[in-house]
């Protein structure tokens, strides 16, 4: 089963080299999109990779996901897909258990983030309002729906093909999980946060609750 | 003549302008030109007799000729936004797969 990791990236110069070095140390599989980047993110990646597509300008992780997704299934003929972010986020020791996850014939599988005490307020309270609303909304409740580490074998793909561009794109996945009714994961996993964390604002909060909305009533 | 009809004609003038100078740039249709020239020219035409508009303005139940205007404009305002979103949200999709679709040739 070809497994292969898909980092999408957008000015990402700080924290890339070293996330890249994690991953590569689990799997040479990767891919790095980089969505229009104008710092030194794409040369960063093109010295530790041979997959490197890059956006002309910046569409959004949506894009990027979906980019990289394309490439893998159809150029790399990827059986299943894993999700990760470019800032060091996430740690290349939890690709594993994702990779026997998948092996296992899950369709997709969901890193949820411990929370402690280094979570960021807002962050952590961003993402329980998107469970709580998710919950209110499809009756399912899923944890972390923001987490960009996530994973999806080729059929649960073809199935959820999203249309969101751009930071959406994460509720988007989990909205047609539960809608399509594919069989999922959850995997608890390391979470870091950096003083440079981006993360997403309060307008991309409303532009979720606003989608959500919308997939809801079906249109 | 009041100050808010001088200032009507004055904004119709210079909506012509803008209109004929696309026009000349090849940004419009000849058709879509003469429409534009048609919605000012009458704007400035209401502006100045707005009394010939009193009897449509009476039959709508609306007391002044300003506030039709006002109405028909906003009416205008709301469908050319919304094509214009349209328009905005095919061409944005259309972006994206093309930069997209190069960003894979490439890679």
């Amino acid at each position: 089963m070809r497994i292969v990791v898909i980092i999408p990236g957008y000015n990402e110069e700080k924290y890339l080299a070293e996330t890249l070095r994690g991953v590569l140390k689990v799997t040479k599989d990767v891919i790095y999109v980089d969505d229009g980047s104008s710092d030194a993110s794409v040369s960063i990646a093109k010295k530790h990779l041979h997959h490197v597509l890059v956006h002309e300008t910046n569409l959004g992780k949506g894009a990027a996901l979906k980019t990289g997704c394309e490439y893998a299934f159809s150029h790399l003929k990827a059986d299943a897909v894993v999700f990760m972010d470019a800032d060091n986020q996430h740690s290349a020791s939890d690709l594993p258990r994702f990779f026997a996850e998948l092996k296992k014939g899950t369709s997709v599988v969901f890193g949820v983030r411990k929370f402690s005490s280094a979570t960021p307020l807002m962050r952590f309270l961003g993402n329980k309002f998107a469970s709580v609303l998710m919950s209110a909304l499809y009756g399912r409740y899923i944890p972390d729906i923001p987490s960009g580490f996530k994973a999806m074998n080729k059929t649960a793909y073809k199935a959820l093909v999203w249309n969101s561009a751009g930071y959406e794109v994460e509720m988007e996945i989990a909205v047609r999980v539960i809608q399509k009714k594919i069989p999922y994961a959850e995997l608890e996993i390391e979470a870091i946060y950096h003083d440079n964390d981006k993360g997403m604002t309060a307008i991309d909060a409303l532009h979720i609750a606003k989608s959500l909305l919308q997939w809801r009533i079906g249109l | 003549m009041i100050p808010l009809q001088v200032l009507s004609i004055i904004f119709a003038l210079f909506m012509l302008y803008i209109a004929r100078i696309h026009h000349k740039k090849g940004h419009m249709e000849t058709f879509e030109y003469a429409l534009w020239a048609f919605i000012w020219v009458a704007f400035m035409f209401a502006a100045i007799f707005p009394q010939t508009f009193q009897g449509i303005a009476e039959t709508l139940n609306i007391s002044r000729v300003f506030d039709l205007l006002v109405i028909i404009g906003m009416m205008i305002l709301t469908f050319l936004t919304f094509q214009n979103r349209i328009y905005f949200k095919r061409l944005e999709k259309k972006l994206e797969n093309v930069i997209r679709k190069r960003a894979m040739d490439e890679g």
